[in-house]
Formats: C-alpha cells, structure tokens, sequence
C-alpha cells in the first residue's frame, strides 16, 4: 500500500512537469500561430479576403487563343503540345524561377484563386517580388483561359503533385526530387535557398503545414513563400505524401510496438509470479 | 568452501568469483524497510547498458562531418537501415528517461539522507556520475546536427566566453573554431563515444564499491552494522533482484511504450530542420533536464554575471550536501526530521517549477517567477545548516528523535 502510494506521488510529479514541458510550453510558445489560424480561419479554402470573382465559365476555344497570345511567351502546356519557350536553366536565369507548366494547374489550384493570381500575381500570391506580372487582361479572358487550361488538366497525386505544386523551388532530397530551378537563382529570386521538404512534416506537423501553406504570409510574416491557392483535396494529398516520405515506417513501427509492449506485459506477470514465490517466506 | 568441479571450480581458483559473487551479490544484505525507489540505482545501469548497445548500433551508420551528420541520422538510420529507427528512437528516449531516473534516485538519496556519514563517498561519486551524464548527454545532443542541437550548443559554449579573462579565448579553444562547426561537432563526436561513457564506467564501478561497503540506507535511516543486516535484513541475490526484475519489467512497460507512441519529448520538431547558422530559432532551449538549471541561469534577468554564478552553483551545489547537513540526529532519515522534511518539498516543488519555467519565453511575469524560483533552489542549501544547528540544541537539550 505504502509503495502504492509513493507510486502515485511520483506519477503526479512527472505528470505535472511533463504537462508543464510539453501542452503547456508549447501552447504559449505557439500562441501567435493559433491566433493567426483563428483571425484567418484557416484553412480558407474560398481564398475570401480576394473577393469574389464572375462566373468562370469561359470559352476553352477562346481560352486557347488567349493563352497562345498571352502564356505561351513564358509558359509551356505540354498536355496540349506547347512545349516551354525556354529550357528550365535559362527560364530560371532570366525570370529568378522556372515558370510552372500549365497542364495541370488547375486541378490542384483553386480556380477563384487563379482567376485573381492572373488579374493581379502579387497581390494573390501575397508576394511583392512574384516573377508573372500582371498582364491586364479582361475578366472574360481569364475566364476563358482558365475554361481552356480546366478542359486539359489531369488529376495529380502523391509524388507528381509534390512536383507540380511544390517542385520548381523545394525539393525532397531524400525521395531524390530536387528543384526544378538551381539554388542559385532561388537565392537571388527569394534571399534564401527553400528548405528541403523531405522531413518537414516531422519539423512542422500537418496542423501548422495546412495554415501555412494556405496563407503563408499570416502565420510568417515576410516569408518568401509566396501563396500558390492550392484547393483543399491537392492540399490534403500532399499532406499525406509529405507525412509518408517522412515517416516511412510509420505502419512497422505501431506494429512491433505493440508486439514489444505485449511481451512486457508478459514480462511483468512472470517476474512479479518470481518475485511472490522469493518473498513469501519474508516479512 | 566447499569443492566444485566444472567450469565454475576452475574459474573460482583463478579468479575466486565464489567470494566475489558473495560480496557483491549473495552475501550483500541490504534492509527490509526500505521501498522500491532503492531500485532506482539498478535502473540507471539498466538504461546505460541499453544507450551502450543502442549507441554502438547508431554509431555503426552515423557520420561525425558537418556535411553528413543530419543525412546520416534522419535518412541513413532513420529510413535506410533495417529497424534503425528502433535503435535512434530507444537511444534519444533512453538519454531522456536516464534523468527521470537519475533526478529520482538523487530526490530519493536527499530524502531519505543517504548523502549523510558514513555515505558521503557514496554520494560524490553519485554526482560526478550525474555531472558526467549531463556532458554525454549535451555532447550527444549535438550530433543529429539539427537546429536545436546546433543553437543549444551555441548557446551553452557562449556561457563559458563570461569567465574573466580566459573566457573568449577558452570558447574556441572549446568550440574549436569561432562558431559551432565541424571541429566542434567531430570533437563532441569523439567524447560523446569515448571519454565520457569510459570515465562513467569507472565511477559506477567507485560507486558500486563503496556502497558495497558502507552498506545501503533505509527508509527510517537507522544505522544498521553488517551483522544486523545480515540478521535482520534480505539478500541482494535472489530476494532483492527478484523485486528489481519485477520493477525493470514495468519501468521498461513505461520506456518502450514512449520509444514507440510518445516520443517527440525527446525529439524535438525543430531539431528535424538541419542546423544553419545564420537564422537562429525563435525558441531556443536545453533538453528538458537541463532546464531548471538553464532557468536559474536566466532568472537573475536584471545581471548576466549573477545568472552564471547561479547557474554553476546550481549545478555544483548538491555536491557539498554531506558538509552542509551536519545534524547530529542518529535516525539521518528526512522522515523524522520534520523541518528538513519541508524543505524538501519546497525544494521538489521548486525544482518542478523551474523546470517548466525554464522553457517558457522569459519575459513579463515568468521573468519574474524565473527569479523567485531561482532564489527558492539555493534557499534549501542554505537552510540545511540552518536546521541542522536547531537539531543541534535540540540534541543537547536531550530533544530530538
């Protein structure tokens, strides 16, 4: 009983500091992350603080037309057979990125957003120093362009949308994807090398990862990540590539725990049977 | 002795492991009265050996080269080898859970008073083995190369560039450069695996000995000579040890459950981005068995010189407990000891508090309990020759126990 009772005072102790070191510190430390999620509701998948848009529902023909005259300079859009203007190192050196392909662009990023990315980039993106201008185009045309680009894209998943989405700057050195663009030029486009993404959901943790990329400039202010609109299925497809390559064993290592805390139960049965025989005699 | 053939006779007559097994185990008595916080010693060589076998097997893939040092930990050990995952998780918990049990065998010494005469060899060679556990630990706290090692060892190494006159220049004597770098990482690397767990081997071996012969404490702390022990009390082997394995099989319960679901306490998030000098994290703070000391350090907010006096004295403090406790009381346990039994509590409660201080930002109100606690850890030193001069007259007075 006595032992019990010193039992109990010490799971108390460790409890209240292991509370102390790990939910409590890390919800003060991480307050202005909570309160930047709750001011923004995020995940906003609407993109709300854009406004709204006209109905987008262009004209592929057209679309096409218009993105021959105002894309293409820039732009490739393989899935249609427009190959990019340039090769990706000399994209990087005059523009500081490799400008995405098209094909697909639509079926992870969100198309209210995009319709505001290409009225306005940097207000979109939330990026000053974002490589697209705006190219003053009509609202119809837009709505055309993103009819056509809709008419072409595939769905993406796991590793090609890490590489669609993410790839021109970040790169997941471990699966062996590097960036598209040289660090060089992503030094001189954003002021720092991107973090390689292999781990990051161990660094950062899905909670935070969704936010971020959602809104970066509200949960870090100043980043160079740009906002890239990505619609609520790309984002939570990426999120479970992202938590695969960096915990791969992930499924082994719940399956040999529990095969590991089963046999200590065990253990515990046999040496307290041991311990009862030895000391039945003493007291 | 009687005549035994086999193997076992031709190694007692060369080596006499008969009257060595009686010494160290059959023969050694230890007290009834006393509860499983005894087990706690056994505990801590139980999860040396286990850091031992996980270290060499991480070791066997680990690269001690700035360039290298994160890949070879998070991809190599982490992703490519066979279950090497199993051996990283065990050795960073295991460092971890080696303060719990560390923390709670010293609470257990101060409180039951085994620091006190004739123990006092007992209870320095205890803490030189913590002293030397904290360096492994800081060492090896470094070698993932993350962010957190890398601004935690920054930041520690900085602390030594405040001692007068050799100060800036002993910090890259330390560092080996003018900032943690490869030098520093390589030479981490070399006493992390080699000095330090040789040196912990030899005062284990000290501490084992001289507890063999002074004999363990009880919980009423009654003096008891061997012949009593013998009379009254339990073999280590088997009755003792049988309780001990009992208390291995939950301890290790606990250990691997926390190995396998719960171990990001002792991996922190932010040591997965690899270490760059140039942007240091908003956070920065020791492994959590270093934060009460660490917040000693930054409660004397107002002085940076009077935050690293404490900080050293916080650290070495419990060192001098045999010579700042000199009650005459013959029961040396804080169970009868009413006054040293408070200030104990005080002093668990406090040490808790700074633990968990330690990690918060030190700005507005935790500044100020970061000072207040500070100032209550060195209250129970002081107090201890202070309540030992009370006994004292009580003594005299024919009071007391």
């Amino acid at each position: 009983m006595k032992e019990l009772k010193i039992l109990a005072v010490l799971i108390v102790i460790v409890g209240v500091t292991y509370w102390g070191i790990e939910p409590l510190a890390h919800s003060i430390m991480h307050k202005h992350i909570e309160e930047a999620i709750h001011k923004y509701h995020l995940p906003d998948y609407e993109f709300s603080d854009l406004g709204s848009t006209p109905p987008l529902d262009g004209d592929p023909a057209k679309g096409k037309e218009a993105f021959q005259m105002f894309c293409a300079s820039c732009h490739g859009l393989k899935a249609d057979g427009i190959p990019a203007p340039m090769d990706p190192k000399t994209a990087a050196m005059s523009f500081g990125v490799v400008p995405p392909d098209l094909s697909n662009i639509t079926s992870y990023t969100d198309k209210k957003f995009l319709f505001h990315f290409i009225k306005d980039p940097a207000k979109a993106s939330e990026f000053k120093k974002i490589a697209m201008p705006a190219m003053g185009l009509q609202d119809e045309q837009i709505a055309d362009i993103i009819a056509y680009l809709d008419s072409k894209a595939k769905k993406v998943h796991g590793e090609e949308l890490f590489k669609e989405a993410c790839g021109r700057c970040h790169g997941a050195k471990y699966q062996k994807i590097y960036a598209e663009t040289p660090p060089d030029a992503l030094k001189k486009y954003l002021g720092k090398v991107p973090p390689d993404l292999s781990i990051i959901m161990k660094a950062k943790g899905e909670h935070y990862l969704v936010a971020f990329i959602n809104k970066p400039q509200a949960l870090l202010p100043g980043t160079s990540m740009p906002r890239v609109g990505l619609n609520k299925e790309a984002t939570e497809d990426l999120m479970k590539y992202l938590d695969e390559i960096s915990d791969p064993h992930k499924e082994q290592r719940q399956k040999v725990g529990i095969i590991v805390l089963a046999y200590m139960l065990v253990m515990i049965g046999l040496t307290y049977a041991w311990k009862k025989k030895i000391w039945k005699n003493i007291h | 002795m009687e005549k035994k053939g086999g193997l076992m006779g031709w190694l007692d007559k060369r080596l006499a492991v008969d009257a060595l097994w009686k010494v160290m185990m059959s023969e050694y008595y230890l007290p009834k009265n006393i509860n499983f916080l005894w087990s706690f010693g056994v505990l801590t060589m139980l999860v040396f050996v286990i850091l031992v076998i996980s270290g060499i097997f991480v070791l066997m893939y680990y690269k001690p080269d700035s360039h290298m040092a994160f890949d070879s930990v998070n991809k190599t050990i982490m992703m490519d080898v066979a279950y090497g995952w199993v051996f990283r998780h065990v050795h960073a918990v295991g460092a971890s859970i080696m303060f719990l049990v560390l923390f709670i065998h010293m609470g257990r010494g101060i409180y039951y008073g085994s620091y006190k005469a004739p123990r006092e060899v007992v209870w320095v060679t205890g803490f030189i083995l913590f002293v030397l556990m904290s360096a492994t630990a800081f060492t090896g706290y470094l070698l993932p190369w993350g962010q957190m090692s890398y601004w935690a060892a920054q930041t520690i190494t900085t602390l030594f560039s405040k001692i007068p006159f050799i100060g800036p220049d002993l910090v890259i004597w330390i560092r080996g450069n003018y900032i943690v770098e490869d030098a520093t990482l390589t030479r981490f690397f070399a006493l992390h695996v080699t000095l330090l767990p040789a040196l912990i081997l030899v005062f284990t071996a000290i501490h084992l000995y001289a507890v063999r012969v002074v004999g363990s404490n009880n919980e009423d702390g009654i003096p008891m000579t061997k012949e009593e022990k013998k009379e009254k009390g339990i073999p280590f082997w088997p009755v003792f040890m049988s309780k001990e394995y009992f208390v291995m099989s939950v301890f290790l319960l606990f250990f691997f459950f926390l190995v396998f679901f719960n171990y990001k306490f002792a991996m922190d998030p932010i040591n997965f981005q690899p270490a760059d000098y140039l942007q240091t994290p908003p956070h920065i703070y020791p492994e959590w068995y270093f934060l009460a000391f660490y917040e000693v350090l930054r409660g004397f907010f107002f002085s940076e010189t009077l935050g690293l006096i404490g900080f050293v004295l916080s650290m070495f403090l419990p060192l001098f407990l045999p010579w700042l406790d000199t009650s005459p009381y013959p029961y040396i346990s804080g169970k009868h000891r009413p006054l040293f039994k408070i200030m104990w509590w005080i002093f668990v409660v406090d040490f808790i508090a700074l633990t968990i201080l330690g990690k918060l930002p030190p700005t507005g109100l935790f500044a100020w309990l970061g000072l207040i606690t500070s100032l209550v850890y060195f209250a129970f030193f002081i107090a201890l020759p202070i309540i030992s001069k009370i006994e004292k007259k009580k003594v005299a007075s024919g009071g007391g126990q």
